[in-house]
């Protein structure tokens, strides 16, 4: 599903965030990115978002090499991503429904069938009681699990989460942890970057450790201790 | 929300390979956002009635200066007209020619091709024209003769041109027994220049302010989008297209379009109504030959459907500019 080979990120200003990076994520695999800030991880993740683009490399997704998806590309690829962000990135004037509604109205779906899968998300988060109301009166961990019912409304065949859990006391990070694990079982490839590594030791899930932009361990789900 | 087939709820269903988008109604969904994007875009401007009115009123007083002049030009060209009606030339004889020697010169002018008529005004005729006018009558009494020459009234065809209408006055100056000589028809024709420029003028403001116009959309589109960047971030990470989040926008700029044209024909409609009362009386100085010149109803139907035209270019140039910067 994902495929990165000889990847290297190199700032403007010389910062080299990623270096000759390779590896590859088989689909319906979970797989965690750790490392200290300023590993890469963020960058990683951005790569595979078309936020960033590699200065050198070669990135596959789902048998795509993004470097031949052109700015027009970019919206159709990113609403096959769900991506969830440490800060949500939540509309706050609008409400709850309404946040999660939006992929699929950009997606085109048919109102009744929108409706339902917005329900259907909201269900899986345990906020279906909160769709009325704005993201601002809800807390840290609900406004996430928003992020995270908007970022698999439309089905994507791709979950990558840039930290969060960061701003969550560990009792909420292990139950918003645990919510990936369950999409994963559904068959949805997952990649989640976290310096939490007790968090990522109870996962049980592939470790992918990064320093400096290189790869420095790559620890399969049944080797994690 | 409890009937909701949550075991086989759509989400845990196969999952899509190729996203979610439904490419069997591209048209009714885009039906549909436009139908958001304009209701949206018209809720935004209502939640801040202030700001919108303020921009609406700059963009229709813009609008509705082009408008008036128009409206004015078509009066003072109306105006022309009717006074070019009775371009006649007033020919004064002097005071020692009599009757036949009026009569004979007379003749003279009517066997000029370029002269339509001829009409003899004796001296008596003109004393009592001065008579009827107010003021006068009592000045008469005390005059013991006619001071008044015979004048003939000239009046060229009207297919004669300026250069023949010219000769033909320098012809009657240099006649024998003419004292003097009035051609109304040189204020017309710097009337007609005065209107030449005028109508220019016009086009140049026209021009002017639908460029200010412009500048005043785009620059409140920018604002708001500029206000907006979070917003428009979020929606192109999850996957929207530029037109998608621009769309809200073009309605924005549609709507102060539409809302200021209207507003700008108010304004012309107003200067109408006052312009009307004035216009008239000046109308029956001239003996009801004159007729208020009002803007026509197909301009003023088109000036809100050309001013949303004029707000879509607006929010469409900026926003495209805007938005290269956003993502």
């Amino acid at each position: 599903m994902i495929r990165f080979d000889q990847v290297s990120k190199r700032y403007e200003g010389g910062h080299e965030a990623l270096s000759q990076l390779s590896f590859e994520v088989g689909g319906g695999e979970m797989a965690f990115v750790t490392g200290h800030s300023g590993a890469g991880k963020s960058t990683l993740l951005k790569l595979l978002g078309l936020i960033e683009r590699p200065s050198h490399g070669v990135i596959t997704l789902d048998g795509q090499n993004l470097a031949k998806v052109g700015r027009g590309g970019i919206p159709k690829l990113r609403r096959r991503l769900g991506m969830v962000f440490q800060d949500h990135r939540l509309l706050m004037d609008r409400t709850v429904f309404a946040n999660v509604e939006l992929p699929l109205m950009i997606a085109g779906t048919a109102p009744n069938e929108r409706a339902k899968r917005v329900r259907a998300a909201l269900e899986k988060v345990g906020l279906l009681a909160y769709e009325r109301q704005l993201p601002a009166t809800l807390s840290a961990g609900e406004q996430q699990r928003v992020g995270i019912a908007r970022a698999i409304v439309a089905k994507p065949m791709l979950l990558v989460a840039d930290e969060p859990t960061g701003n969550l006391d560990p009792t909420l990070a292990v139950e918003i942890m645990g919510l990936f694990a369950e999409f994963q079982q559904v068959g949805t490839t997952v990649l989640v970057a976290s310096h939490d590594l007790p968090l990522i030791k109870r996962m049980k899930k592939r470790v992918i450790v990064l320093d400096h932009g290189r790869l420095v361990a790559d620890v399969a789900a049944e080797e994690v201790l | 929300m409890q009937e909701l087939p949550l075991n086989e709820s759509p989400l845990l269903g196969e999952s899509h390979p190729r996203g979610g988008r439904s490419r069997a109604r591209p048209v009714a969904s885009w039906r549909e956002h436009h139908g958001w994007s304009a209701l949206a875009s018209l809720r935004r401007l209502m939640s801040r009635p202030v700001g919108t009115l303020l921009t609406v009123a700059v963009m229709a007083i813009a609008l509705a200066l082009p408008l008036t002049f128009y409206l004015l030009l078509g009066n003072v060209q109306k105006m022309g007209e009717a006074l070019g009606q009775n371009q006649t030339v007033s020919v004064f004889l002097q005071p020692t020619q009599g009757g036949s020697a009026a009569e004979l010169t007379a003749k003279k002018l009517r066997d000029r091709a370029e002269v339509a008529s001829v009409t003899v005004r004796t001296p008596q005729q003109g004393l009592d024209e001065l008579a009827r006018m107010q003021g006068f009558s009592g000045a008469l009494h005390t005059l013991d003769s006619n001071p008044l020459p015979y004048v003939l009234e000239v009046l060229p065809r009207p297919d004669a041109g300026a250069d023949a209408v010219e000769r033909l006055v320098a012809d009657m100056r240099g006649m024998q027994g003419v004292d003097q000589v009035q051609d109304g028809g040189a204020w017309r024709q710097r009337l007609e220049a005065l209107l030449g420029v005028g109508r220019r003028a016009v086009l140049v403001l026209a021009a002017l302010l639908v460029i200010a116009v412009l500048l005043v959309v785009g620059n409140t589109v920018r604002v708001d989008i500029a206000g907006r960047s979070e917003e428009i971030g979020v929606l192109m990470l999850v996957g929207a297209s530029r037109a998608f989040v621009r769309r809200p926008y073009l309605y924005a700029g549609i709507w102060y379009g539409l809302f200021s044209g209207l507003l700008a024909v108010g304004f012309a409609v107003l200067v109408e109504l006052a312009l009307a009362e004035p216009v008239a009386r000046l109308g029956q100085v001239y003996a009801g030959k004159l007729q208020v010149d009002v803007l026509p109803p197909w301009l003023l139907a088109a000036v809100p459907v050309a001013a949303a035209v004029l707000g879509w270019l607006g929010a469409r140039l900026v926003s495209a500019w805007q938005l290269r910067k956003v993502a």
